[in-house]
């Protein structure tokens, strides 16, 4: 597995944990009668935080450990790890972003259409996030599944 | 399974290079181990720039080592 892959796959566990988090917490929501605009707004900023602070801390942790088990493996002293993006790495990442931007604007359309259809605003915001959330996951999944079928 | 309109001979030319490794042609031509392997299982069809990089670092035309099958097109 490349240094690429294993970034795209921790970002894939990431935004997996993320998006079970957000789910289970909009459930007890609704459950708990708890389902308001301050509640869900404020899922929306942990969860944005929660995205942009993982990503940093998982993109450094796969560095560090994949030049600890780089440095194991060969013995060298200075590991160099292989974390260059070649013109193939490049094709996979503009592929995956294209289905994450489409799911994205379909989850976004399919958001405002409750909107649309009478349902409250806060049910459009929820979905909203959840529609970005799940486009993040199904774009790395789509980027890890290229890298193995081939482009 | 996809089928492949380009084949290519980088395994054997590195072969009749003195045995180059696939991390050495990487380096040479200024992409990553994956990608080289990548084109030798056919999983990859480089660019036009990168083919002529690999023709280069083998000292040979350029249809020495990539060929186009028309052959899989028309299926």
């Amino acid at each position: 597995m490349s240094f690429q892959e294993k970034n795209i796959a921790v970002s894939l566990a990431n935004f997996t944990l993320i998006l079970g988090f957000y789910s289970i917490r909009v459930f007890q929501m609704i459950q708990g009668g708890s389902f308001n605009s301050t509640n869900v707004f404020r899922l929306w900023g942990t969860i944005i935080a929660l995205a942009v602070v993982v990503t940093i801390f998982a993109t450094i942790l796969t560095h560090i450990l994949s030049a600890i088990i780089h440095a194991i493996k060969t013995g060298e002293e200075k590991p160099d790890i292989e974390d260059i993006e070649d013109e193939r790495d490049k094709l996979i990442d503009l592929r995956g972003t294209k289905v994450t931007y489409l799911v994205s604007s379909l989850g976004g359309f399919l958001s405002m259409l409750t909107f649309v259809l009478g349902q409250p605003a806060l049910v459009m915001f929820t979905l909203l996030i959840l529609s970005g959330v799940v486009a993040q996951v199904i774009g790395d999944v789509s980027r890890l599944y290229l890298y193995r079928r081939g482009l | 399974m996809i089928k492949r309109r380009i084949n290519n001979n980088i395994r054997k030319l590195r072969f009749f290079h003195n045995e180059m490794t696939q991390q050495e042609l990487a380096e040479k031509v200024g992409v990553t181990r994956q990608t080289i392997i990548a084109m030798e299982q056919g999983k990859y069809s480089p660019s036009l720039e990168l083919a002529f990089r690999i023709a280069l670092a083998f000292e040979v035309p350029l249809d020495e080592v990539f060929s186009y099958d028309p052959e899989t097109e028309s299926n």
